[in-house]
């Protein structure tokens, strides 16, 4: 018995020795190099089929609108979610997320070599924002993430759109909001993971077919443009862009702000991109209370992006929603020009920009706009001109200056570029960005640059006018329900889809 | 877990060994040979994680496979029953909505194991040895380890990509009835039914996404066998 007892255990001893073996997973990378794909393959959040991206969209009124101005889908789109390596704006290891969107199915336009589109989406406040996430149409990223599935890879390209630095699953602990420098690099990083990824997806036989288009909306159209700047520096070949409502001149944008033409969305903007460019240059400011009102200074330098959705920050108090600026005017001895500047406009969407309690103090608006009087952007104070601020001394003005597309040697993107937007959306001002940057290209050779307005009359042959009559028949069907502030807390983001598929019809010239 | 299972093993067989008294015709020892028919009244919880739509379930697909015993009488009326199947090949199987987006799930072998399942009874028997027909109940205890662990194609489909499993063994009570039958002196046919608790904590990676959930396997086992003592 004890023989055939141990024998019997001896085999159990033997087989359990075996256990434990399971299929592996993707391959982990162990360098925090730029552009390092972290988990090869990479995990895919969604799959769905021509038929069933038609059908998901379909469900909701915004989707039907969706179709209508992208199309039916030809291709279906799996979704992939991409984390790789890239760097902060001090140039520190930072981890970062984003999607990957392959067709897929058997007609031509959806398998083999294919474009790429690399996309930098808009400002999100949310930090837990994923734009692979398209499977949950409740995430903060659905819209867009449907925009651009639909627009770009249901129609046969391959889409990279990253969530960028301090989103999502990122270690960084701030998101390096218009700062050119970094998110192109951001950018690029996510282009060379997704290139890395590629050929490790369900369908390995989709490739990238060497063209290389960029685009992104609001501050992706600021990301989008910085990238092409970069990838021009660096001798890299773009296809063709098209960035969207971008603010691309940061200084003159902001100049305009601080002298009265507030835009929609201040109070949410401004945090981000002063947090950033603390964070980056550690001089603009020594205290929060030098820039912020004491009853916000507190929690500002680490409030956006939030894990809390923005809405509650109004609600609660933590943000002003549209108080950037005091109702009560700052007096400035000795100039009363400057003083009437700083007054409260008769504009009244930029009349909105004022009240109390409002988050930048008087002092600060006072000091930044002394510096724009003093030292001129070109584009806001002296039209025609579109020249920089020659020596700014207010230190986010510096930074501003430093972040704007026209800083630097003069540059051109080395191929076609769009440019479009509306020119009367109050959150990005278009003629002081895209106008401005067309006119700091304007010598260069025609074709090279276009710039669209959705809101200018449509013309003949003009093979964007579609698009224009469709957009301002949005707009007035949104003056005629919700009325003029209706419309200018919309207008920005019903421009999107149609410079989306505005940019699409661009890059298929190519 | 394994060297504490294998010791606690020993011991109840030590434990055991008091009871132990040799039967007049030197009989003490048994093989047995058989089947398992092995049904899966499973019961997991909703598999969460990351990018998790709610209502994804599993199930465990039911099965047969070889038994294996070794038996010890220890007295007229008890033994102590050492029963391993061969490991078999489970399956895990979506339980759930149809489609995730254009991925079948509901239906799908998402992913497979192999068990090595022994179990160790203390069986009471009724009548004296001589009776054709001897009922017996048993209870002991089964410990479960889960090996060649594999998401399937199409689980790898569910889930995203290459997915590794990973499912910590089980230790549990089981307990049995059953009927024998004295065919000659050394040969008895077997049936009997037993009913186990496994349970386990499946967690899924997909490229360092997690997903988990706990399954109650509660398999129940019919078996049909043939014993020789000798």
């Amino acid at each position: 018995m004890l023989k055939i007892g141990g024998v019997l255990c001896a085999a159990l001893a033997i087989l359990l020795a075996g256990c434990g073996k399971s299929s592996p997973t993707s391959a982990v990378a162990t360098s925090t190099a730029r552009g390092t794909l972290m988990f090869n393959p990479p995990v895919r959040l969604a799959s769905l089929d021509a038929p069933t991206l038609t059908e998901d969209l379909g469900e909701t009124s915004s989707g039907q609108q969706l179709l209508e101005l992208a199309g039916t889908p030809t291709c279906g789109v799996d979704v992939y979610y991409i984390e790789y390596w890239t760097v902060g704006a001090k140039g520190e290891a930072a981890s970062a997320s984003g999607a990957l969107m392959v067709p897929t199915g058997t007609d031509a336009p959806c398998t083999g070599p294919r474009p790429i589109v690399l996309y930098a989406h808009g400002t999100a406040f949310e930090k837990t924002y994923n734009i692979a996430d398209i499977a949950d149409s409740s995430n903060s990223a659905y819209s867009e993430s449907a925009l651009i599935a639909a627009i770009f890879a249901a129609q046969g390209y391959i889409v990279v759109a990253p969530n960028y630095a301090g989103y999502d699953i990122s270690n960084l602990p701030y998101h390096p909001y218009l700062i050119g420098a970094q998110q192109s690099k951001d950018v690029s990083d996510a282009l060379t993971a997704a290139r890395t990824a590629l050929p490790n997806t369900f369908t390995p036989g989709t490739s990238d077919n060497g063209q290389l288009f960029i685009t992104g909306y609001s501050e992706g159209g600021y990301v989008a443009m910085a990238t092409v700047k970069a990838m021009t520096a660096a001798g890299e070949t773009v296809t063709a862009s098209a960035p969207m409502s971008g603010p691309y001149a940061t200084e003159a944008l902001v100049d305009a702000v601080f002298l009265g033409s507030v835009n929609i969305g201040s109070t949410a903007f401004t945090p981000l991109f002063v947090t950033a460019y603390q964070e980056a240059y550690g001089n603009i400011y020594s205290e929060p209370t030098d820039i912020y009102e004491p009853q916000y200074a507190p929690n500002m330098f680490e409030l956006l992006p939030s894990n809390t959705p923005i809405d509650t920050l109004f609600a609660n108090g933590t943000l002003p929603e549209t108080a950037l600026f005091s109702n009560s005017t700052p007096v400035i001895p000795g100039n009363a020009q400057l003083t009437a500047l700083l007054a409260v406009p008769a504009n009244p969407v930029f009349a909105i920009g004022f009240g109390t309690p409002n988050l930048i103090t008087n002092d600060e608006r006072v000091s930044y706009a002394i510096d724009a009087v003093t030292n001129p952007d070109g584009a806001v104070l002296a039209p025609p001109s579109v020249a920089l601020a020659a020596t700014p001394q207010n230190t986010l003005r510096i930074a501003l200056k430093t972040n704007d597309m026209r800083d630097g040697s003069f540059w051109a993107p080395g191929g076609p570029m769009l440019m479009c937007g509306g020119d009367q959306d109050p959150t990005v001002f278009f003629s002081l960005d895209a106008g401005t940057m067309a006119t700091y290209w304007a010598a260069l050779p025609a074709g090279l640059i276009t710039v669209l307005d959705l809101n200018a009359t449509p013309t003949a042959n003009d093979p964007f006018a579609p698009l224009q009559v469709a957009f301002q028949q949005d707009i007035a069907s949104i003056l005629a329900t919700s009325g003029e502030v209706g419309v200018a807390e919309s207008y920005h983001d019903t421009v999107a889809p149609f410079c989306t598929v505005a940019a699409r019809g661009f890059f298929s010239k190519f | 877990m394994r060297t504490t299972t294998i010791t606690a093993l020993l011991v109840l067989l030590g434990l055991a060994a008091p009871l132990a008294r040799a039967d007049d015709s030197g009989l003490d020892n048994q093989v047995r040979i058989g089947l398992y028919y092995i049904h899966y009244a499973s019961n997991a919880d909703d598999i969460s994680g990351p990018y998790t739509p709610p209502g994804l379930n599993l199930r465990i697909d039911d099965l047969e496979t070889l038994y294996l015993a070794y038996v010890r009488r220890l007295s007229t009326h008890f033994e102590l029953e050492l029963a391993v199947g061969y490991p078999p090949l489970t399956k895990t199987v979506g339980r759930g909505p149809a489609m995730l987006g254009s991925v079948p799930y509901n239906g799908q072998v998402i992913s497979t194991a192999r068990w090595l399942a022994p179990s160790l009874l203390l069986n009471y028997k009724f009548f004296d040895d001589a009776a054709k027909l001897r009922p017996y109940v048993g209870i002991g205890v089964n410990y479960t380890d889960f090996y060649s662990r594999q998401s399937t194609s199409a689980g790898d489909a569910v889930t995203g990509g290459p997915t590794s499993i990973s499912l910590p063994s089980s230790i549990g009570p089981v307990g049995a009835v059953g009927l024998s039958y004295g065919i000659s002196d050394r040969f008895r046919a077997y049936a009997s039914y037993s009913v186990s608790y496994v349970h386990s904590r499946l967690t899924a990676d997909t490229a360092g996404l997690i997903h988990t959930t706990n399954i109650d396997f509660n398999p129940r086992a019919l078996v049909v066998s043939v014993g020789y003592s000798f």
